[in-house]
C-alpha cells in the first residue's frame, strides 16, 4: 500500500493554496504611455477630433460646391445635348442626327466629347464611340466608365437614350477635370488630417507640460504635508484662475486643519490637566485610607468620596463626548417642531428650587408660545447649563432672570445674573473647552458648560453672545447670556 | 509629393457619386485617321472664315501634321481651325 501523499505546508496549516501570480509586476510606463494616458492628451485628442470633424464638414461643403457642382453641370450639359439630338432625330431622322454629331465632334477641339448613334440592329451609324457599354440596360441611362481615346485612358460619363424605333443615342463627356479636383481635395484632406494629428500630439505635450508646471506648487505642498509638516502653504502668484483658486482652497483647508489640530491638542492638554487632579486626589484618599484607617466606617467614607471623585471624572468625559457629538452634527436628524415655552418652564422649575435654597430669586418672562424647530433635549440641556451657571455665580439674595421673546425670524433667549461677570477678554474665550475665568476658579465646575451651549447653538444655526448683567454691586456687575435661535 | 490617401477619404467620391449611375467597362473611341483629317478639312473649306487667320494657318498645320502621321494633333488643329472659322 502506497503511503499517503505528504501534505504541502500551506495546506497543512489550513492556508489557501498559493496563487499562481503572487507578486504583481511593477510597471514602469514609458513616456509615450504616460502621454497617452494623461488627461491633457485626452483633451488635446478631443480637440483634434473636433478639428478633424470640422475639417470633414468643411471638405464636404467644399466638395459639394466644387466637384459636385462641376459634376452636376456636366450631367446637365450631357442631358441637354442628348435631348436636343433626340428631338432632332424625331424631326429629321438618322441622317440629320449623324450630321449634327459630326458637326459637334468637328468643333470639339479639346477632344472631350463622345457620341454614338446606333441603328435598331446595333450597327454604328455615327459618332466616335465604337459601341454602347457592354452592360447596357434600358432601365439605366447613366454610366461612369473609362474611355480609351487612341489607347489613352480617361474617365467619362455617358448618357444613353433609347429612341422610339429601338435605335440608341449615347452622349458622353470626359470628367478628368473633376477627378483631378477630387484627387486634389482628397490629398488636401489627408494632409490636413496628418497635420491635425501632429498638432494633437504637440498640443498634448505642451498642455501636459503647462498643467504640470501649474500644479507643481500644489503637489509639492501636498507632498510636504504628507511628510508630516503642516506649516507649508501653496504659494500664490496673484493670478485669478482655476489653479490659484485650487491653491487658495488648499490653503484654507490647511488652515482649518491646523486650527482643528491645535484645538485637539488643546483639548488633550486640558483633559490631561483637568482630569489628572481629581484622579490623583481620589487615589491619594483611597491610599491614605487604606494605610491609616482601620475603622470600617472611615474606610467606607473614603471609598464613597473616591467613587464621587471618579463619578465627576466620568461626568466630564460624558460632557466632552456630548459636545463632540453635537459638533459633529449627528443630532440634526432628531430636529422636530417644538414649543420652547414648556421647555423653559421645565428648566425654570428645576432651577427655581435651587435658587430659592440659595436665597436667590428666579424671574421668568416669555410669551404664550415660542414655536421652533430643533432638538428638545439639547435645548433643555443648554438652558439648564446657563441657569446652573447663573445660580452658581449669583450672590445670595440676587436675582436671576430667564426671558425669551419672538423676533422676526428667531427666538431670543436671555439668562441674566448678578454674578462677577466676564471681562471682554474672557468673553472671547468662553466656549473653549475647559476654559474657566479667574473669578470662577473657586466655584465648582469643569469649564464645559458653555462649550456645550455654544455647540448646541451652532448646531441650530443660531448665535451666542454676552451682554452686561443686571448686578447692582460694584464687584458683581452680572452677565447676560443671549441665545438667538432661528425659527426654522 | 504624392501621398496615399487614407481609405476613409476614398469613401468621399462614393458618397458624392449620383444615384442611378452604373459603372461600365472601358469603352474605346473610333481611331482617328487621315481620312478623318480630310473630312474636317472638307468641312472647313466652304466656311466664310476659312481663309482668315488664324483658321487658315491652323488648318494648314493640321493637314500637314496628319500627313506626317501625327493624326491626333492634326485633328486637334483642324478642329481649332473650324472653331475659329465659325467665330467661336
Amino acid at each position: 500500500m502506497a503511503p499517503p501523499p505528504h501534505p504541502r505546508p500551506g495546506h497543512a496549516a489550513g492556508r489557501p493554496p498559493p496563487h499562481p501570480v503572487r507578486r504583481r509586476v511593477q510597471q514602469h510606463p514609458g513616456p509615450l504611455w504616460r502621454l497617452l494616458s494623461s488627461t491633457s492628451f485626452r483633451i488635446a485628442l478631443l480637440f483634434a477630433t473636433l478639428f478633424l470633424l470640422a475639417g470633414l464638414a468643411f471638405t464636404g461643403v467644399l466638395w459639394w460646391g466644387t466637384a459636385g457642382t462641376l459634376e452636376r453641370q456636366i450631367d446637365a450639359a450631357i442631358r441637354a445635348d442628348a435631348l436636343a439630338l433626340a428631338e432632332r432625330w424625331r424631326e429629321a431622322g438618322d441622317d440629320a442626327v449623324a450630321e449634327a454629331i459630326s458637326e459637334r465632334l468637328a468643333l470639339d477641339a479639346e477632344d472631350q466629347t463622345a457620341y454614338l448613334l446606333t441603328a435598331p440592329d446595333g450597327r454604328r451609324l455615327a459618332g466616335n464611340l465604337e459601341q454602347l457599354p457592354e452592360d447596357y440596360r434600358t432601365d439605366i441611362q447613366w454610366y461612369a466608365m473609362t474611355l480609351l481615346r487612341d489607347g489613352i485612358p480617361g474617365e467619362a460619363r455617358l448618357y444613353v437614350v433609347q429612341l422610339p424605333d429601338g435605335s440608341h443615342l449615347a452622349v458622353g463627356r470626359d470628367v478628368g477635370e473633376k477627378l483631378r479636383l477630387r484627387a486634389l481635395l482628397t490629398e488636401g484632406l489627408a494632409w490636413s488630417a496628418g497635420v491635425a494629428i501632429l498638432f494633437a500630439f504637440a498640443g498634448a505635450w505642451l498642455l501636459r507640460r503647462w498643467l504640470e508646471e501649474r500644479l507643481i506648487p500644489a503637489t509639492a505642498t501636498a507632498a510636504l504635508i504628507a511628510g508630516g509638516d503642516l506649516s507649508p502653504r501653496v504659494p500664490l502668484a496673484g493670478r485669478d484662475d482655476e489653479f490659484e483658486a485650487l491653491g487658495r482652497s488648499m490653503n484654507t483647508m490647511l488652515d482649518r486643519i491646523a486650527h482643528l489640530m491645535e484645538g485637539v491638542r488643546g483639548v488633550s492638554d486640558a483633559i490631561a490637566h483637568d482630569l489628572r487632579t481629581p484622579i490623583a486626589r481620589a487615589r491619594s484618599r483611597l491610599e491614605e485610607a487604606l494605610e491609616t484607617s482601620d475603622d470600617p466606617a472611615a474606610l467606607k467614607g473614603a471609598l464613597e468620596r473616591g467613587i464621587a471623585d471618579l463619578d465627576n471624572v466620568t461626568r466630564v468625559f460624558q460632557a466632552v463626548l456630548r459636545i463632540a457629538e453635537v459638533e459633529a452634527g449627528a443630532r440634526r436628524a432628531a430636529f422636530a417642531p417644538l414649543d420652547l415655552v414648556p421647555l423653559l418652564a421645565d428648566a425654570a422649575e428645576l432651577y427655581g428650587a435651587t435658587a430659592e435654597e440659595n436665597g436667590q430669586t428666579l424671574r421668568t418672562e416669555w410669551p404664550k408660545s415660542l414655536p421652533l424647530t430643533g432638538d428638545r433635549d439639547l435645548l433643555l440641556q443648554a438652558i439648564a447649563n446657563l441657569l446652573d451657571n447663573a445660580v452658581k455665580f449669583t450672590v445670595p439674595g440676587g436675582t436671576i432672570t430667564l426671558s425669551a421673546e419672538m423676533q422676526e425670524d428667531a427666538v431670543l433667549i436671555r439668562v441674566a445674573d448678578e454674578g462677577p461677570g466676564l471681562s471682554a477678554e474672557d468673553r472671547q474665550r468662553v466656549g473653549e473647552r475647559f476654559f474657566r475665568a479667574d473669578s470662577a476658579r473657586a466655584t465648582p465646575g469643569s469649564g464645559l458648560g458653555i462649550s456645550l451651549v455654544r455647540a448646541v447653538v451652532q448646531l441650530h444655526g443660531g448665535m451666542l453672545w454676552f451682554e452686561d448683567g443686571q448686578g447692582t454691586q460694584p464687584d458683581y456687575p452680572g452677565l447676560t447670556v443671549c441665545l438667538g435661535l432661528p425659527v426654522a | 509629393m504624392r501621398t496615399m490617401p487614407p481609405r476613409l477619404f476614398l469613401l468621399l467620391p462614393l458618397l458624392a457619386s449620383l444615384p442611378g449611375t452604373a459603372a461600365a467597362e472601358a469603352l474605346r473611341t473610333v481611331p482617328q485617321d487621315v481620312s478623318y483629317c480630310r473630312e474636317l478639312a472638307a468641312r472647313l473649306a466652304p466656311l466664310p472664315g476659312a481663309e482668315k487667320e488664324p483658321a487658315r494657318s491652323l488648318a494648314e498645320e493640321g493637314v500637314r501634321l496628319c500627313d506626317d502621321g501625327y493624326v491626333r494633333t492634326g485633328v486637334a488643329k483642324l478642329r481649332r481651325a473650324l472653331k475659329a472659322a465659325q467665330g467661336r
